[in-house]
C-alpha cells in the first residue's frame, strides 16, 4: 500500500447494512497518487456500494472516507472536485447534445470555459465527430466514452469507473483502455476501476483489491494475488471467490433436505 | 454557493424546455385553458345574477395568482423529476454541486417559466375579459412574493417525497396543488367550505394571501393583519419544507436509494 502522504483516497472501516444484507463489512481502501487500482469481486460482493460510499452518494453506517484530504460527508463538495466518476450503465440525458452535456458538467466541476478541455477529451478518445450528437442517438459504447470524457474534464486526481467496459465490443473497450492509459500517463490521474474482465484489469492496473461478501480478501499486485490463492491468473481467483459462497449456500441447504426426507 | 454551478443548472433546464414540447403545456396551454375557463364561468354567473363584472374579476384574479404558486411549484418539482427521468441523478450527486446550488439553479430557471406562465394568464384575462391584474396595484408585490415562497416550499416537499418513496410520489407535484386550490379558497372565502374543512383552510397561508388579494380587488386597503398571518404561515411552511427535504436526503443517502434511479 502507498504511504499516506501521497494518497488521493483513504477509506477505513466502511460498513453498510441494508435491510437484510450486510453489503460492505469493514472495508479499508487506499489509492495513492497516480496509482491504478482495480476493485474486483463477484456480483453482490459489495463493489458498487463501496464506490458509492467513496463518492459520498451513500452514507456508510461506520467508517470514514477522505479524498485529497477532504473528509466526507462534511467536505463532500470540495472532495468531489478532485474526483471524476463514470459508469457503463449510466445514460446521457436525452435532451442534451454531447457538447452541451460536457459543458454542463465542466461548469459543475468549476471550469468557467470548458471548451478546450471538451475538445481535448473528445480528441483523446477519438470521438470528435460525436460533439453535436444528441444523447439518445449514441450507442452504449459511445455513451461510455462520453461518460469517461465527462469524468476527466476537470483533470481530477482520481478517476472512479464502475464497469466502464461492460457489454462493449472489444474495439470500443480497447478505445476506452487506450484513452484511459493516455489520460493517466499524461495527467498522473489515479484510477479506481471495477470490472469483470480480468484480462483488462491485468493490462490496466498496478494493484487489485478483491472483495467478497463485503470483505477485502486480497490486496496486492495482480501476479502476487493470483499466487496467494494458488491460481495462475486473476480469472482463477475470481472464479474461486465466485464459487465459494455457492458452496456455502449448498452446505446450508443440505440439512433441510435431510430433515424433509427423514420426516 | 457557486454562481457558475447555479447558472449551469439553470441552463440545463432551459435546454430541456427548448427540446420538450410537452413541457410547454404547463407554461402556456394550461394557463390559457384556466384563464378562458374561469373567465367564462365568471362572466356567465355575473350575467345570471346581474352582479356585473366583479365576479369574473374575482375568478380571474384567483386563478392568475394561483398560477404563481403553480408555476413556482411545478417548475421546481418537474426540474428535479427531469433528473430522475433521464437517470442523471447519480451524475449530479458525484459532482461538487451542492443541494442549495441545485435548487437555486432550478428556481432561477423556474422564474423565467413563471414569468411566461403568469403573463399568459394575465394577457388572456386582459384580452378576452378586460381584467387587468395590475389594478391590484403595489399590493401585488407582497402577495406574489408570498405565493412564490409557498410554491417553492410545496416543490421541496414533493422532491423530499420522491427522494423517500421514489418516482411513485411524482403525481403529488400536481396532486398537492389540486388539494391546496380548494382548501385555500382562491375564489371564495373559507366560510364557503364544508365546516370540517374550514379549520384546515384557515391554517393554510395561501388562504390569507387570497383574502388579502380579494380585499384589495374590492377597493379596500391592503389588510396587513391577513398578510402578517400569511407571512408567518409561509415562513413556517418554508422552514418545515427545508427541514423535510434535508432529512429525506439524509435518508436517501443512508438507505442507498440512488439504486432506484440508475
Amino acid at each position: 500500500m502507498p504511504s499516506s502522504a501521497g494518497d488521493v483516497l483513504r477509506a477505513r472501516g466502511l460498513v453498510k447494512q441494508y435491510k437484510r444484507v450486510r453489503a460492505v463489512d469493514g472495508v479499508d481502501l487506499t489509492v495513492g497518487a497516480g496509482e491504478r487500482v482495480a476493485l474486483l469481486g463477484p456480483n453482490g460482493a459489495g463493489k458498487t456500494t463501496t464506490l458509492l460510499m467513496l463518492l459520498g452518494v451513500v452514507t456508510p453506517d461506520e467508517g470514514w472516507v477522505e479524498i485529497a484530504e477532504h473528509r466526507l460527508p462534511r467536505h463532500r463538495s470540495a472532495a468531489a472536485a478532485h474526483v471524476g466518476f463514470a459508469a457503463g450503465y449510466l445514460p446521457l440525458p436525452e435532451r442534451l447534445r454531447v457538447r452541451e452535456f460536457l459543458h454542463l458538467f465542466g461548469q459543475l466541476y468549476g471550469l468557467h470555459d470548458p471548451k478546450p478541455q471538451i475538445d481535448a477529451g473528445l480528441t483523446r478518445f477519438g470521438i470528435t465527430h460525436l460533439a453535436d450528437a444528441m444523447g439518445n442517438e449514441l450507442s452504449s459504447g459511445q455513451r461510455t466514452l462520453i461518460g469517461v470524457v465527462k469524468a476527466a474534464l476537470h483533470s481530477p486526481a482520481l478517476l472512479i469507473l464502475d464497469e466502464p467496459t461492460a457489454s462493449l465490443d472489444p474495439d470500443v473497450a480497447l478505445k476506452v483502455r487506450t484513452g484511459l492509459n493516455r489520460l493517466c500517463a499524461d495527467n498522473g490521474t489515479a484510477l479506481l476501476v471495477t470490472s469483470h474482465n480480468m484480462v483488462e484489469v491485468e493490462r490496466m492496473c498496478d494493484r487489485v483489491v478483491f472483495i467478497s461478501q463485503g470483505h477485502v480478501v486480497a490486496d496486492g499486485r495482480p501476479g502476487e494475488v493470483a499466487a496467494r490463492f494458488g491460481r495462475d491468473d486473476l480469472e482463477g481467483v475470481f472464479l474461486h471467490l465466485a464459487e465459494e459462497p455457492q458452496e456455502r449456500r449448498h452446505e446450508r441447504r443440505r440439512p433441510r433436505v435431510r430433515r424433509r426426507s427423514g420426516a | 454557493m457557486s454562481w457558475l454551478r447555479i447558472r449551469a443548472v439553470a441552463r440545463r433546464h432551459a435546454y430541456v424546455l427548448q427540446r420538450a414540447p410537452q413541457r410547454w403545456f404547463d407554461v402556456i396551454i394550461w394557463p390559457v385553458v384556466d384563464a378562458v375557463m374561469f373567465g367564462a364561468i365568471g362572466v356567465y354567473f355575473a350575467r345570471q345574477s346581474g352582479a356585473g363584472a366583479k365576479g369574473a374579476g374575482f375568478l380571474l384574479a384567483g386563478i392568475l395568482l394561483f398560477h404563481v404558486v403553480f408555476q413556482a411549484e411545478v417548475s421546481l418539482a418537474t426540474g428535479f423529476m427531469e433528473e430522475t427521468w433521464s437517470r442523471n441523478l447519480l451524475n449530479l450527486l458525484v459532482t461538487p454541486l451542492r443541494e442549495g446550488e441545485y435548487v437555486a439553479g432550478v428556481v432561477l430557471f423556474g422564474l423565467a417559466k413563471l414569468a411566461l406562465g403568469v403573463s399568459t394568464v394575465a394577457l388572456v384575462a386582459l384580452g378576452l375579459f378586460a381584467f387587468n391584474v395590475t389594478d391590484i396595484g403595489l399590493a401585488l408585490v407582497p402577495i406574489v412574493g408570498l405565493l412564490l415562497v409557498v410554491g417553492w416550499a410545496v416543490g421541496l416537499i414533493v422532491i423530499a417525497l420522491i427522494l423517500r418513496v421514489g418516482q411513485g410520489a411524482e403525481i403529488l407535484a400536481w396532486g398537492l396543488l389540486a388539494m391546496l386550490m380548494p382548501l385555500s379558497g382562491i375564489f371564495y372565502p373559507v366560510s364557503a367550505l364544508p365546516g370540517f374543512l374550514q379549520p384546515l383552510g384557515t391554517a393554510l397561508p395561501t388562504t390569507h394571501i387570497f383574502v388579502a388579494a380579494r380585499t384589495v380587488l374590492e377597493g379596500d386597503a391592503l389588510p396587513w393583519d391577513e398578510l402578517a398571518i400569511a407571512a408567518v404561515g409561509t415562513a413556517v411552511l418554508a422552514v418545515g419544507a427545508l427541514w423535510f427535504v434535508v432529512r429525506m436526503l439524509a435518508v436517501f443517502r443512508s438507505r442507498g436509494y440512488i439504486s432506484r434511479h440508475v
